[in-house]
């Protein structure tokens, strides 16, 4: 036999191990840029492990992941051996039907499994957050214990159970001292799978959480558009912690070979690994646990649920507030109005929410929110006249508005020049010169305010011949112009100056033009979509006392100062707006982020159920185009 | 005595019928009840079935997203299988580190990992650069289909090698000398021996990388864009952002029997080739 040498084996076996661990590396050196670019590694720098450190919202990611990996397993695992072994001496039927029926979460799409447990719990109104992430993880855990304990039950010999008891051993005894040893491999391969399942799940608790409770995998899901080296660091941590598990694991065996013989072996191998896990996972939980002050502030000890937009607040209004106010702030992610519409009129609770115009009007119709006591506020004289009682709520009775702007055009100056925008407005996403060269931005209601706009349409039209003019021009922009459909990577993208041309919003397209000054924003004449995003409390809301103090502190000066200068998009402080682009500001002269309030084709959105329906339909028919297309 | 045991079992009965049959049970009831996020009153229809099956564009997206995953898992065993003959044929304490090396990366979140990549394809990152400099090209890697494969291939790659390699280490190497003693030059010693005998972990590799590849929605997201669409993101979106949940019930009812007939046909391969499976 020809062993001796197999290039062709070690060099794909070599480029196999590159390709595993490239992105990996990659990981743990930006981790250590100073900048915040994923591509170019400008300097060494430790700032985005003090960011992961000061972020609660990663430590506590890190704690749920680890903790609820660890319940899972150990619950699991105790759980699956017991069913195993009690199934094993069931009817061959009924044995039969578990196995079919374990068969289900292994056999079926895990997207599929996720649902039936979303559904589960809310058919139950069983309020989702981390019991029912743990539930659900425990359940999808012991089929695969069972599935590892089972063929090493069925090697046992049958009578080994009843020779103990013959022997005087009771039940209970003859299952922990004679079976459950025996079958030892298998109930540590099993915790094992258990282990890494729970770690590694994104799917299943994406759709069961609730509350605010995220895992690893949720973060870096709902905060990946916008670039957050943070992630990097808290990615190194784990691989860290990973690999000094997974080398004791492997090490222990070999050290323990030396000294002992072979049984002991096997015991220390099955036990040392899991011992190690536990401790290391026990210490993480003890890391992240800590750094929890105290004193007798106005909310001590209580919490906020804030759901607000991804990357929506400044760097250190929340850590402030808490400061302030002794309270806790757990802030939830959504990327669309409507994902937080769905959380929000499915029963979850939260003490603030931050949705947009024509959602605000939306929620106060289904009656889904609660008044404002204006006697708790002192914010309201603070406001921008312009954002001051818009047709969505006219006496501001149930919003705050948080930030405001406009939809336009983000270009290249060294590309496109301002005669063809104003030539073109709009339709210059439809001008095959800039083939390949576009970025639309993945909204329903702001790409059909583009094509409205464009065709000369008001944006609020509830004409179905108008709407389904604007779905050609989208379905037409997609197919002629292969475009990308992106959301908040384009900050980071045009920025970079990597397309021509995009649909964003004005505070984005503020930042982007700080970052890169060859970018410039234009609205077209034909009008556009003047937004604003508010605060509102929810009927269910479990707080609204601490609710109403957030609004008044984040509408504070330090804190609207704080949010805009961060995120770039317009306060509605008007004192704010003044200094960030008044002469010395952060955005001085930057023209994005003063909203003109001069043309009168300008709207602002308005909620129709209908039309919402339709274009919401045929939205995601634009996408499936697209994604045709290709 | 042993009819004591059995009783352990009652719990868990229980436990799986209200958390795993139970679920199962609401997607479908969920995918034929006219509109409404909650069950009582209940009215059936076929309406999201009908809707589903005469829509070109749907009956497309569902296509497209078997076609990526059999992609993906063709170029997982042409890659994988290699790579595990090499680790098993390996000597041991290799064979243990090959095995660490190729777990380790498991172990570290996927979305993390594919998160990763987003950095390595997207403009002006390191592959675009490594492949100017080979003169290979200057298009646009991410936010392609490539990605996407490249990403799906990434993720589950490491569960064929793994499976692969279980099924050819347990073979008995006295069967392949055997085989050479009468005669069988390697190709066929490979063919008629040690293709059939590695072939239930071919099949459990298969599994395992078709299924999260045919319903996988975060790969498509972060490294498709927002204009790749697959089934799962299809199914995700009716939940999470439009709020169909019945017609979302009915894609996941569809896409769930479509896997159950999938998975019994491969099933079907394996208990024909069943002659030299052990426990």
């Amino acid at each position: 036999m020809n062993k001796s040498k197999r290039p062709f084996g070690k060099i794909l076996m070599t480029l196999m191990i590159v390709f595993f661990y490239l992105p990996i590396v990659y990981m743990v050196v930006f981790s250590f840029n100073d900048g915040k670019s994923l591509t170019h590694f400008t300097g060494f720098s430790l700032r985005w492990y003090r960011h992961m450190l000061e972020s609660q919202d990663m430590m506590e990611a890190l704690y749920t992941t680890f903790s609820i990996a660890l319940l899972a397993t150990f619950i699991s695992t105790v759980a699956g051996t017991i069913a195993a072994i009690g199934l094993s001496k069931s009817k061959k039927i009924i044995r039969n039907i578990m196995e079919q029926i374990n068969n289900l979460p292994m056999m079926n799409p895990e997207i599929v499994t996720a649902i039936g447990f979303m559904l589960l719990f809310i058919t139950f109104k069983v309020e989702k957050g981390y019991a029912t992430m743990l539930l659900a993880h425990i359940a999808f855990c012991i089929p695969y214990v069972m599935l590892s304990v089972m063929p090493k039950i069925k090697q046992l010999d049958p009578n080994l159970a009843d020779a103990a008891m013959d022997l005087g051993c009771t039940p209970w005894q003859a299952l922990v001292k004679v079976i459950v040893p025996q079958i030892t491999p298998g109930i540590v391969s099993g915790a094992l799978i258990a282990f890494t399942m729970s770690v590694d799940d994104f799917i299943i608790s994406y759709f069961v959480t609730g509350g605010g409770v995220k895992n690893l995998s949720i973060i870096v899901y709902t905060m990946s558009k916008r670039v957050n080296p943070s992630i990097n660091a808290v990615s190194t941590l784990v691989v860290v912690i990973i690999t000094v598990v997974l080398l004791a694991i492997n090490l222990a065996p070999a050290l323990a070979a030396k000294r002992g013989k072979k049984e002991v072996i096997v015991r220390r191998n099955r036990v040392i690994p899991l011992t190690m896990a536990a401790v290391a996972a026990i210490g993480i939980m003890f890391v992240v646990g800590l750094g929890s002050g105290g004193g007798d502030r106005p909310f001590e000890g209580q919490t906020l649920y804030l759901y607000n937009w991804g990357e929506y607040t400044g760097e250190n209004i929340i850590g402030d507030f808490e400061e302030a106010t002794g309270a806790k702030v757990v802030q939830e992610n959504f990327d669309s109005n409507e994902q937080m519409y769905i959380k929000v009129a499915n029963g979850e609770s939260y003490d603030i929410l931050v949705p947009s115009d024509y959602m605000i009007q939306r929620l106060i119709q289904e009656e889904l929110l609660q008044k404002l006591d204006h006697s708790k506020l002192d914010c309201l004289d603070k406001l921008a006249e312009e954002v001051k009682g818009l047709p969505y709520d006219p006496g501001n009775e149930y919003s705050v508005p948080y930030f405001w702007g406009t939809v336009g055009i983000v270009y290249d100056t060294n590309k496109v020049t301002v005669k063809e925008l104003e030539r073109e407005g709009f339709g210059i996403f439809l001008n095959e010169k800039y083939k390949g060269d576009v970025y639309l931005y993945d909204s329903e209601r702001d790409s059909f305010m583009m094509a409205l706009k464009s065709l000369g349409y008001s944006m609020n039209t509830s004409d179905e011949r108008e709407i389904q003019e604007a779905y050609e021009w989208l379905v037409q922009c997609v197919k002629t112009m292969d475009t990308e459909i992106v959301t908040d990577e384009i900050i980071d993208n045009m920025a970079q100056g990597r397309k021509a041309l995009g649909l964003i919003y004005s505070g984005d397209a503020t930042y982007v033009m700080d970052e890169n000054e060859d970018m410039g924003y234009y609205m077209p004449e034909s009008g556009t979509n003047i937004w604003s995003d508010a605060m509102v409390i929810p009927k269910n809301a479990k707080n609204p006392e601490l609710a109403h103090a957030f609004i008044n502190f984040a509408s504070d000066y330090d804190g609207a100062y704080d949010n805009s200068s961060y995120v770039g998009y317009t306060s509605a402080n008007q004192e704010v707006i003044d200094a960030i682009y008044g002469e010395g500001g952060d955005y001085e002269g930057i023209s994005a982020y003063l909203p003109r309030t001069d043309n009168e084709n300008d709207e602002v959105f308005e909620y129709n159920e209908e039309t919402k329906k339709i274009m919401g339909d045929l939205w995601s028919r634009v996408k499936i185009a697209a994604s045709n297309a290709d | 005595m042993m009819k004591r045991f059995s009783q352990l079992a009652l719990p868990y009965i229980v436990w799986a019928v209200l958390m795993l049959v139970l679920p199962m049970g609401l997607i479908a009831v969920y995918s034929i009840m006219e509109q409404g996020n909650s069950i009582v009153p209940f009215s059936f229809t076929l309406e999201y079935y009908v809707k589903f099956f005469t829509d070109p564009d749907f009956l497309l997206i569902l296509w497209r997203s078997l076609l990526i995953a059999v992609k993906t898992t063709v170029i997982c065993l042409l890659l994988g299988y290699p790579a595990a003959y090499f680790i098993a044929k390996s000597k041991e304490n290799v064979q243990n580190i090959l095995i660490l090396c190729i777990t380790i990366p498991m172990w570290i979140n996927m979305l993390v990992r594919t998160y990763a990549w987003i950095g390595l394809l997207s403009e002006g990152g390191l592959i675009q650069q490594i492949l100017r400099v080979l003169g290979l090209g200057n298009g646009e890697l991410l936010y392609t289909e490539g990605a996407v494969l490249l990403g799906m291939v990434y993720n589950f790659l490491p569960f064929m090698i793994l499976q692969v390699q279980t099924s050819l280490s347990k073979m008995d190497n006295s069967l392949l000398e055997a085989s050479s003693d009468l005669g069988a030059n390697p190709v066929q010693t490979f063919r008629k021996v040690t293709l059939p005998l590695s072939l239930p972990g071919v099949i459990n590799g298969i599994t395992l990388v078709f299924l999260p590849a045919v319903s996988s929605f975060f790969i498509p997201k972060l490294l498709g864009g927002g204009q790749y669409f697959l089934i799962g993101n299809m199914i995700e979106n009716q939940f999470i952002t439009v709020g169909e949940w019945n017609f979302g019930s009915a894609v996941s009812m569809i896409m769930a029997v479509i896997m159950m007939l999938l998975m019994m046909a491969v099933r079907k391969v394996e208990i024909r080739n069943q002659g030299g499976k052990e426990e």
